[in-house]
């Protein structure tokens, strides 16, 4: 802190500034305690010490630096979402426009936002972003204006006057704006609102589809379509059910629309049990008619109710025809299903089922989110998920981290110390000039490490700053810290390589001469936009020969990615060449990737079964006691989860441990299954021929399928707004009311987060709840219904939120925008807007208060103390001028941070002239002294002949006389004592200055000593030798004096 | 000695003396001279041997770089820097921010070479649009030539740009393609340099060219660590360096100049260093160490020489340029 800043103050706690007023007390009391001082002493003691009282009052009072400033801080929020998309160059002319000219000190900032809020420019001395420049918003189906400004509010720089200008349709259709807006006023932040104004004269939106929440099957299910129009329109309308086109008679496709809401009505035969989806599509004749297509889509579902069925999921469907045609022959209603031909596979559609069975399917074949929908199928929804062994599946697959092992009772890790060929996975980073390359390239890195075992060796190579250039950021090593290799990889800097030469060499070294040269399976994955040098041909027949695949992702959403060094480099070493145009690729192709060094987990030779627990419930059908199982063939390695709830009815014996080989326990509300055989054709063919294999299967399948009741209450679901809301009416068979029931819910939505609902009875029998629909997609809501403890049964029901908001509100929210202006005080203004409009210095001054008192503790009433001490200590006036030095010096130095460049010179210099200046009190003398001698030698030759001449005669004149006293006293010695003269003061020796006869004190006080004024010194008896010399000198003296005249 | 002591009538009477006045003028000279140093008091500004000044920080406001990777001097003495947001900034001879233009298209990746031609027109090898694109000296796109390709007339990741003193045209470019290409003044193309292998290496990443007085091409064969120097009709004349952190030996040249004295500056893009060769390819000084603070270098891309001895370095991942005048 400066000093010179430090001046405009206040005081937190004012009341201690009454003790100002004992400096006077104390100047009036020092006189006497301070009595022994010489002048000079005393009066800067006096100084120092009212010093020190009022340094300590300040202290006392918390004194706070107070620091005011009017230059203003100026942040644009610019609103990029869908409705106003065609708005954004205005805006940008907008902020060239007000900022041109803007005031010097002043500073402006930009956010721009549609869901998600985005710092453009930091509050900088001018609008520096490129026309056309901003990168690309995503998500732009919603405003959040509420974000916006709560971004905004953060940006802020403390120390200036603040104003939001918010350039918005004011379409906001998530957060809270006015309640930000309040807080804003709170903060005293003005907002300008800039409207942004379009008007869309063709236009029409589809209002919404209903259709039945419950049906029977074989019941026509009624179906309402109500779209808005603005102006008169024609055009078709498609409904699709389960994703296949319906056949419409042109009667009810063809429609002609007129200005307001168009209802019409078909009826659809209500398909199979479980959920039946519809959607409807209006397309107008022309183009022109419509302005926003996004929003010419409704959808719908419907369940209906019936028997639940079993879907077996297939790696490959030919080795699970007996698999499928057992359970069927034990009447498991089966659907049977390729892995590769799925299709839309979402939580809707695997309600459907009761419980599902993958069957060697690998982790690739689904998503991140179907993932996901599978663990909510288990855990919220009740369901059950059987998981079969086979080439990949379990930790051979890929699904080790994944969130299906989460719900497994076995991990997909080997735990025990069994000695296994390990695996060797490098990642080569090569930084990649798409936006945001870098960031996916990390994210997908990290889903590699949790993809591999903890047995496998994993190393990060990426190029960096020199002097490594190539740098193992992750060394090859055992994935046994995932979190740390993680957050290694997280912290990595990712460089521009050169070439892949170098970087592929170092991999080479250490997969074949280093820490992996005892791995079994060896594989490289480069990831890179391909623009490094190509590697040499004899390094990648290096590769090949020593069986190191090497696979290659072209990272890019362009066209002109570089694709052919990395396909060759794929195509040599036996790897794969993927070319990922979408970042939501990269996932699926890492954890395929990262499975191909996780092929030693697989136990490929024939075993005996064994019964662990053979209380299970799976073995019900089996006489365990009796019955040896068939051969398997082979099997993957697994380890049980530390569970009181898993069960482990059959394993694996070897000397090396137990391995399991069927597990099963109960998570959440649904059942898993863990078989880690099967693959029937190659492991399985003794146990398809097994007489029981049959029954065993369906028996253990129908212990995983979900079981409930199907309430059969009136169920509605309708969107208000952004809220969703469920009804139920509950009668019971003779239709009186059902009250006082527990209703426990949760709805899952598009982002697979389930949320807890609350219903409310509202009337007889009525029960509703309410949930936010904030983004569009499926709301599937399980409802189990108790009386009293008693089950009655499960609803499910569920809505669809076909698109956002952002493309049905398509008029300018003007009310919101007045009102975000009038609740914090700011301006509406026009696109006309000048520098001074936005640009006005009308707030209040920004007043930011810092302690300062803390600062005057250390530096100023330590420092004075100190000296307050020393003052009144230090005998010595250069003893007191050094400790002065020594303060002044340390407060410069440490205290106002005089520490760089010349500011120590000058510390240095300030201090000894302070240091200087009371010395000069001292020094003065000297040179007066000094400045006598050098005068007095001047004008010694012009008269030092005469004088010499006449002392010679005064010393031969004084010489007789001390010859005649010496003979008369030697003769009187015996008898007399000589009386003691008074010493006569001595006298200044200055020439041509006056000489003060008056008498001084003694050296102690010349220094000036703390010492008392004496009384003249008493005289003392002396010697009569003493006395001799003191009677020839003054003589001397006389006798020189007397010339002198 | 007691005649020392005196009170403050005699300490104002001391300042009548002409010493004392002497000596009270020199006190008053040192606090001035304290005062004129403290409000000076900033963090040492003194800059390294040979570092003349240094501009530009991280950022994409002006005389901010994202990245900056290429750099040349045009005829003027003025300075243009291409970052890794495709932003060509001009600077003056000090590095005051001029003027700034945006590539047309940046979405697949930006530059890392450009030339000034005699004529004021700025080529710009946009690397990863396989194209050489053309500005005139306002920042005007006024045309292109090139497209992708492993054929005559067409680049794969071309690097730099060099004239020579007939206006032809030479392309550098690499990732098979790894040869300089000769394009005549109205943009046609003419031949291939560089093609075949040299000592039994070929061309491998030829990151910066440069054409000297006496007609030859320079070339920094970034992958091979060295330095080529080609007839313009193509015949090896010199080859030196090789991969090695001593005197005279190269990581990663990414860029060649040729200084006014005719001496050949190479940028060492993994050596972190300038290395100053005489044309028979002996190691004349080297400059640069790895490291963040002034006079160190971070992965430096390129290097231009000015016409008045002084260096100028786009320091790429220091996010800066550096000026140097040993």
């Amino acid at each position: 802190m400066s000093l010179f800043t430090a001046l405009p103050v206040d005081f937190e706690q004012p009341q201690w500034l009454w003790l100002l007023a004992l400096v006077p007390l104390l100047v009036i009391a020092s006189r006497r305690s301070l009595a022994g001082l010489d002048p000079a002493r005393r009066v800067a003691a006096l100084v120092v010490r009212s010093t020190v009282v009022i340094l300590a009052a300040l202290c006392l009072a918390r004194m706070r630096h107070v620091e005011r400033n009017d230059d203003l801080t100026v942040l644009f929020l610019m609103d990029r979402s869908y409705s106003v998309q065609e708005k954004q160059t205005a805006q940008e002319d907008f902020i060239r426009q007000v900022t041109a000219e803007m005031p010097p000190d002043d500073r402006v900032g930009l956010i721009d936002f549609a869901r998600n809020a985005y710092l453009q420019q930091l509050p900088m001395s001018g609008y520096y972003v490129p026309p056309g420049r901003l990168p690309i918003m995503p998500n732009t189906d919603r405003t959040d204006v509420a974000s916006a400004l709560r971004l905004a509010m953060a940006m802020f720089p403390h120390d200036a006057t603040k104003r939001i200008v918010l350039m918005s349709d004011g379409n906001d259709n998530m957060g809270d704006v006015l309640t930000e807006a309040r807080r804003a006023r709170t903060y005293g932040i003005p907002i300008d609102v800039v409207p942004l104004w379009y008007q869309h004269r063709n236009e029409v939106y589809f209002d919404r589809l209903i259709a039945p929440t419950h049906a029977d099957p074989g019941e026509q299910l009624p179906l309402r379509m109500v779209i808005h129009s603005y102006e008169r329109v024609t055009g078709t309308i498609a409904v699709y059910h389960n994703d296949r086109l319906v056949d419409l008679p042109e009667s009810s496709s063809r429609v002609a629309l007129n200005p307001g809401k168009n209802t019409f009505f078909i009826k659809l035969p209500a398909g199979e049990s479980g959920a039946q989806t519809f959607r409807a599509v209006f397309s107008p004749d022309s183009d022109t008619m419509d302005a926003v297509s996004m929003n010419n889509t409704a959808s719908a579902f419907t369940f209906v109710t019936g028997q639940s069925r079993v879907l077996v999921v297939s790696g490959n469907s030919e080795h699970d025809r007996v698999f499928v045609d057992a359970l069927r022959s034990e009447n498991v209603p089966v659907d049977h299903v390729s892995a590769t031909s799925l299709g839309a596979f979402g939580l809707l559609q695997m309600i459907n089922y009761s419980s599902i069975i993958l069957s060697n399917v690998p982790a690739a074949t689904f998503t991140q989110k179907q993932q996901e929908e599978l663990t909510i199928y288990v855990r919220d929804m009740g369901s059950g998920l059987v998981m079969l062994g086979g080439d990949q599946s379990f930790g051979a697959g890929g699904w080790i981290g994944s969130p299906v092992e989460e719900i497994m009772p076995v991990t997909f890790e080997i735990k025990h110390k069994r000695v296994i060929p390990r695996g060797a996975l490098v990642l080569i980073m090569h930084s990649c000039e798409i936006p945001r390359g870098d960031f996916w390239g990390k994210e997908m890195a990290k889903r590699a490490v949790d993809t591999i075992s903890s047995r496998d060796y994993i190393g990060v190579l990426a190029y960096k700053f020199s002097p490594g250039g190539n740098t193992w950021e992750v060394p090859l090593g055992l994935n046994t810290n995932k979190s740390a290799v993680k957050a290694a990889i997280d912290k990595m800097r990712i460089g521009d390589m050169p070439d892949f030469d170098s970087t592929m060499r170092m991999a080479y070294r250490e997969l074949t001469a280093g820490r992996g040269r005892d791995a079994a399976q060896k594989h490289v994955i480069i990831l890179s936009d391909g623009d490094a040098q190509q590697p040499s041909p004899k390094l990648l027949k290096d590769y090949a020969a020593n069986k190191i695949s090497v696979s290659t992702i072209a990272i890019g959403w362009g066209a002109h990615v570089m694709q052919g060094t990395l396909r060759n480099i794929a195509k040599a070493t036996g790897g794969r060449f993927y070319a990922a145009r979408n970042p939501k690729q990269l996932p699926q192709i890492f954890v395929k990737e990262s499975t191909v060094v996780r092929r030693p987990l697989i136990i490929d030779e024939p075993f005996q079964p064994q019964i662990l627990h053979t209380f299970s419930d799976l073995l019900g059908g089996v006489d365990a006691s009796s019955e040896k199982f068939p051969l398997l063939g082979g099997m993957v390695l697994t380890s049980p989860k530390t569970s009181a709830n898993v069960m482990i009815p059959i394993i694996r014996a070897t000397d090396d441990g137990e391995d399991p080989v069927l597990a099963h326990w109960q998570y959440g509300l649904g059942k898993t299954v863990a078989f880690t055989s099967g693959y029937w054709p190659i492991w399985g063919d003794v146990w398809t021929q097994w007489g029981k294999y049959a029954k065993f299967w369906s028996q253990l399948i129908r212990w995983t399928m979900r079981q409930e009741t199907p309430a059969n209450f009136d169920t509605y679901t309708k969107i208000e707004g952004s809220r969703g809301r469920i009804v139920i009416d509950a009668l019971d068979k003779d239709a009186s009311y059902l009250n006082n029931l527990n209703l426990q819910a949760k709805v899952i939505g598009p982002d697979n987060k389930p949320i807890t609902l609350t219903f409310t009875q509202h009337g007889p029998g009525n029960y509703q709840a309410e949930f936010d629909v904030e983004t569009a997609g499926q709301y599937l809501s399980s409802i189990q219904i108790e009386d009293q403890d008693r089950y009655l049964g499960t609803i499910r029901t569920g809505l669809s939120v076909p698109f956002s908001p952002e493309y049905r509100d398509l008029v300018p929210n003007e009310p919101l925008l007045r009102q975000v202006a009038d609740v914090t005080g700011g301006n509406f203004l026009e696109a006309d807007a000048t520098t001074g409009d936005v640009f006005r210095h009308d707030l209040p001054p920004v007043e930011a208060r810092r302690p300062a008192w803390e600062w005057v503790l250390a530096w100023l009433l330590l420092p004075a103390f100190l000296l307050d001490v020393a003052v009144r200590r230090l005998a010595s006036w250069l003893a007191l001028s050094v400790a002065v030095e020594v303060v002044v010096l340390v407060v410069l130095l440490f205290g106002l941070d005089f520490r760089y460049g010349w500011g120590v010179l000058g510390a240095v210099l300030l201090a000894e002239l302070v240091g200087w200046t009371i010395r000069f009190k001292y020094i003065g003398s000297v040179f007066e002294f000094m400045t006598h001698g050098v005068g007095a030698l001047a004008h010694t030759g012009d008269r030092s002949t005469a004088s010499l001449q006449q002392l010679k005669g005064t010393r031969d004149r004084v010489r007789e006389e001390m010859d005649e006293d010496r003979s008369e006293k030697l003769h009187r010695l015996d008898t007399e004592q000589t009386p003691t003269v008074p010493r006569k003061p001595k006298q200044h020796y200055d020439a041509g200055e006056p000489t003060s006869t008056k008498p001084t004190g003694d050296l102690g006080a010349a220094l000036g000593g703390a010492v008392k004024d004496a009384a003249p010194p008493k005289p003392k008896p002396r010697t009569t030798g003493d006395q001799d010399d003191a009677d020839t000198t003054s003589r001397l003296l006389r006798a020189k004096k007397r010339r002198q005249e | 000695m007691s005649g020392l002591h005196h009170n403050h009538n005699h300490a104002r009477a001391a300042f009548q003396h002409p010493a004392q006045r002497v000596a009270a003028r020199s006190l008053l000279v040192l606090a001035m001279a304290a005062l004129a140093c403290l409000p000076g008091c900033e963090r040492p500004s003194s800059l390294p041997d040979g570092v003349v000044a240094t501009f530009g920080r991280m950022g994409l406001a002006p005389s901010q770089f994202s990245y900056p990777r290429a750099i040349t001097v045009d005829g003027s003495g003025r300075i243009l820097v291409i970052d890794k947001a495709g932003r060509i900034q001009r600077f003056d001879t000090d590095g005051n921010y001029l003027s700034e233009w945006v590539m047309p298209e940046t979405a697949d990746g930006k530059p890392v070479g450009l030339a000034v031609h005699p004529d004021g027109r700025i080529f710009v090898a946009d690397t990863h649009y396989h194209r050489v694109s053309i500005f005139d000296p306002d920042g005007q796109a006024i045309g292109s030539f090139g497209h992708q390709g492993t054929g005559d007339g067409e680049f794969l990741l071309p690097t730099d740009v060099a004239f020579d003193a007939l206006g032809f045209i030479y392309v550098s470019e690499y990732q098979g393609n790894d040869r300089i290409t000769k394009w005549s003044p109205d943009l046609e193309f003419v031949g291939v340099i560089g093609a075949d292998p040299i000592h039994g290496l070929r061309l491998s990443r030829p990151a910066g060219i440069e054409i000297d007085d006496e007609q030859t091409l320079w070339v920094a064969d970034a992958c091979n660590h060295r330095v080529v120097r080609f007839s313009l009709d193509g015949e090896v004349l010199t080859t030196f360096g090789g991969f090695g952190r001593e005197r005279g030996k190269l990581r990663y040249p990414y860029d060649i100049a040729v200084t006014p004295e005719g001496t050949i500056l190479v940028c060492e893009y993994e050596g972190n260093r300038l290395q100053w060769f005489s044309k028979d390819g002996q190691s004349l000084r080297v400059w640069g160490e790895p490291g963040r603070r002034v006079g160190a270098l971070h992965s430096p891309w390129g290097a231009a020489s000015g016409t008045d001895g002084r260096v100028y370095i786009a320091d790429s991942e220091n996010y800066r340029v550096q000026v140097i005048k040993l």
